[in-house]
């Protein structure tokens, strides 16, 4: 049994076959089918899904930090990458932790694009390809050939409004990932990135069938409903910059006497009520409870007991 | 590790994973654009084929689709090419990035149909043609004017008239000669056509999408029987009439003996898969390929099934019938034949390619076009190959 078999078995006729008793259960509409597989796809990958997102936003979140490396370490790369790696495990930030969920999902989203593909057989040449898909169910036999209309849509050729979808909402979902960076090459990089990938999936959108172009938008429209739930809107709407309060100012002073003091050193820390009024770098970043933020030394702090028992703080 | 922007990354990651998905499809064998390739038609020593159209690589994992169709004569005797027709594609051609291309090649899936002078062939770009084998000159017209839709089935000449169904769900009745509508209007069903008609006296069979079978009065147009009859699966098939019985394979698995008259349900049988050939009548006997790679000798009158032949892969090339035996090519390309009388098997040839189109066959000679685009002349008795013919 060769590579190309063991897929077809486990990926390629799983897939197929739900998407053909589906379709027959959701009143012969294979749109919906599409949908509905997509949204049940998007669902089991959550777990890792969220993992990414996570990770990515974590990464994100030290951005500001990195750069800061960068800045200091400009001419020793060996020790830069030293700091950035302290970095990442003081912080409990793994780079792999955004890609790995990725190659995880990468076969899934394969399968699924595949079996859309085969599925809508427009022409002859692919229905007769498709019946070594195919389960001996009868439901199976009985739906195909499917009908490939949905709303305004022909599944099988392109579609300028749903390009425009897939281009708005892959736009919309990257934007709430991006935050405002320190450095504006990078800024700059981004923010043409965040053009350039939108416009070439939307191109691609009006040269493959709409069956895949829907498969787009679904998956879209769940990822920016989960990065929602996970850090809001974010670079979406933009939020003016917070003033440095007194309180803002006590913290860096704080954290500064705290780097010189030497390792060891016996120091009571901030009251509750001075650390609940403590504001972030930067708004809808996320706050590092594991102790990456700090320096080391400030593990080392005697704590005063805290009233309520809560370690959580407003805003961020 | 440097990693200058998280953003960049991710964009990265998804280019790569775009191009890994885009070679996939390129490698899967997902065509985005028609090929075609019809089996051949021999009339007067001469054999009618339209050849497939092939796709060259695009990159990207994309092909780049041939666009351009053509009808080739050949000289049955000694395989030597006597002529073709280049059916040029309406519109811009070219795929660009996307693969994507805004004219539609002329691929020819239904075998041409030949009257006198005339070869009838139906394309995919909507089109039906009529070629002049003493001439090569080509009328043409759009089968439906205001809404072109694929043709997949071949056309059928029967006395004036040349009748072909399309994608657009109906069935047209043309002049032969001026290729203007006869019917008044063409005779609609529930869904798509992919079949050819099958033309028994003056009324015609043929099979929809829609899972019924439909009887149509051929100088009309109006529907024959009372209610079409109904199966459970789309029809791709195309009918084959015998003895005042239709038999219809369907999506369904099932093979389906309709009586002619009335549209009545004689008998079905289940296969294992799809039937997509036209099955073979001979002696009382239907024998009928099916995707399960088996062919199914079945009584006639009863249904019951006499015999069953497993080729071991998938046969969707009709089979044709040469005095006592039967000749079946299974879709990896090997070519039997199968005794009537003793219903005995006899392999003849391997070609070693996939066969998809009908086979055809005169004077003790069988014709295979494969997806390689070869043509093989075999002997039906020695099974040695008189000649081979690539038309591209």
């Amino acid at each position: 049994m060769g590579i190309g078999d063991i897929w077809n078995l486990i990926a390629m006729q799983p897939m197929i076959n739900t998407l053909i008793v589906l379709t027959h259960y959701l009143f012969s509409n294979f749109g919906l089918a599409i949908i509905v597989v997509t949204v049940i796809v998007n669902a089991a990958m959550l777990p890792l899904t969220l993992k990414q997102v996570r990770s990515s936003r974590a990464m994100q979140a030290l951005q500001p930090k990195l750069a800061e490396l960068q800045k200091k370490y400009a001419k020793d790369k060996q020790k830069l990458a030293q700091e950035q790696m302290r970095l990442y495990k003081e912080s409990g930030v793994s780079p792999a932790g955004c890609l790995l969920p990725l190659l995880v999902q990468m076969p899934v989203w394969i399968a699924l694009y595949q079996s859309i593909m085969r599925v809508l057989a427009v022409i002859p040449e692919n229905l007769l390809g498709l019946s070594k898909y195919l389960y001996s169910w009868p439901i199976v036999y009985s739906t195909l050939p499917l009908e490939n209309h949905f709303l305004w849509l022909n599944l099988a050729t392109g579609d300028m409004l749903l390009a425009i979808l897939v281009g708005g909402t892959m736009w919309v979902q990257q934007k709430m990932v991006m935050t405002p960076g320190a450095d504006p090459k990078q800024q700059q990089q981004a923010s043409m990135m965040l053009w350039l990938m939108p416009m070439m999936f939307a191109f691609l959108t009006l040269s493959f069938p709409s069956g895949l172009a829907l498969f787009w938008v679904t998956s879209n429209v769940i990822r920016i409903g989960i990065q929602y739930s996970v850090s809001g809107w974010g670079g979406l709407i933009k939020s003016a910059p917070k003033k440095e309060t007194d309180r803002d100012k006590k913290y860096k002073q704080r954290i500064a006497e705290v780097e010189k003091a030497p390792e060891g050193a016996d120091i009571v820390a901030p009251s509750v009520t001075q650390e609940e009024g403590l504001s972030h770098e930067e708004s809808g970043s996320e706050r590092q409870d594991r102790g990456g933020g700090y320096p080391k030394s400030i593990r080392a702090i005697r704590r005063k007991p805290r009233r309520g028992g809560s370690h959580r703080r407003k805003g961020g | 590790m440097n990693i200058r922007s998280n953003m960049a990354l991710k964009v990265c990651f998804a280019l790569i994973l775009l191009l890994v998905g885009l070679t996939f499809f390129g490698c899967t064998g997902i065509r985005s654009s028609p090929e075609g390739g019809t089996g051949g038609v021999i009339a007067d020593g001469t054999l009618f084929l339209c050849p497939s159209l092939k796709q060259a690589s695009g990159g990207f994992g994309c092909a780049a689709p041939q666009m351009e169709g053509k009808l080739v004569a050949v000289d049955t005797s000694n395989g030597n090419r006597l002529w073709e027709v280049s059916l040029e594609a309406s519109g811009p051609s070219g795929g660009g990035f996307g693969c994507a291309s805004s004219a539609t090649p002329v691929a020819i899936y239904g075998n041409p149909a030949v009257a006198g002078d005339l070869v009838y062939i139906a394309g995919y770009n909507g089109r039906i043609y009529a070629i002049s084998a003493s001439t090569r000159l080509s009328t043409d017209r759009y089968v439906n004017e205001t809404n072109p839709h694929p043709i997949i089935g071949g056309p059928v000449v029967a006395g004036d008239v040349v009748y072909l169904a399309s994608s657009d769900g109906k069935v047209y009745a043309l002049d032969t000669a001026s290729l203007e509508p006869v019917w008044e209007e063409p005779f609609e069903t529930g869904g798509k056509i992919w079949s050819t008609p099958a033309i028994d006296g003056d009324t015609l069979y043929i099979g929809s999408f829609d899972k019924k079978l439909y009887a149509v009065d051929t100088a009309t147009g109006k529907e024959r029987w009372e209610k079409p009859f109904e199966t459970e699966g789309a029809i791709i098939s195309t009918p084959l009439v015998y003895d005042n019985t239709v038999y219809i394979g369907s999506f369904d698995r099932h093979l389906y003996a309709v009586g002619a008259a009335g549209g009545s349900l004689k008998w079905k049988c289940i296969a294992g898969s799809w039937f997509w050939a036209e099955p073979v009548a001979y002696d009382d006997t239907i024998y009928a390929p099916c995707f399960d790679g088996k062919v199914y000798l079945l009584d006639a009158e009863t249904g019951n099934k006499i015999n069953e032949f497993d080729l071991g892969s998938p046969i969707s090339s009709s089979p044709v019938l040469v005095g006592t035996e039967i000749i079946v090519a299974s879709e990896e390309g090997k070519v039997y034949a199968l005794d009537t009388g003793s219903n005995q098997l006899r392999l003849i040839s391997e070609l070693g390619e996939m066969v998809y189109a009908p086979l055809c066959a005169s004077e003790g000679v069988v014709y295979v076009y494969t997806g390689g685009q070869n043509l093989y002349a075999l002997n039906l008795e020695s099974g040695v190959k008189l000649w081979i013919l690539t038309i591209k």
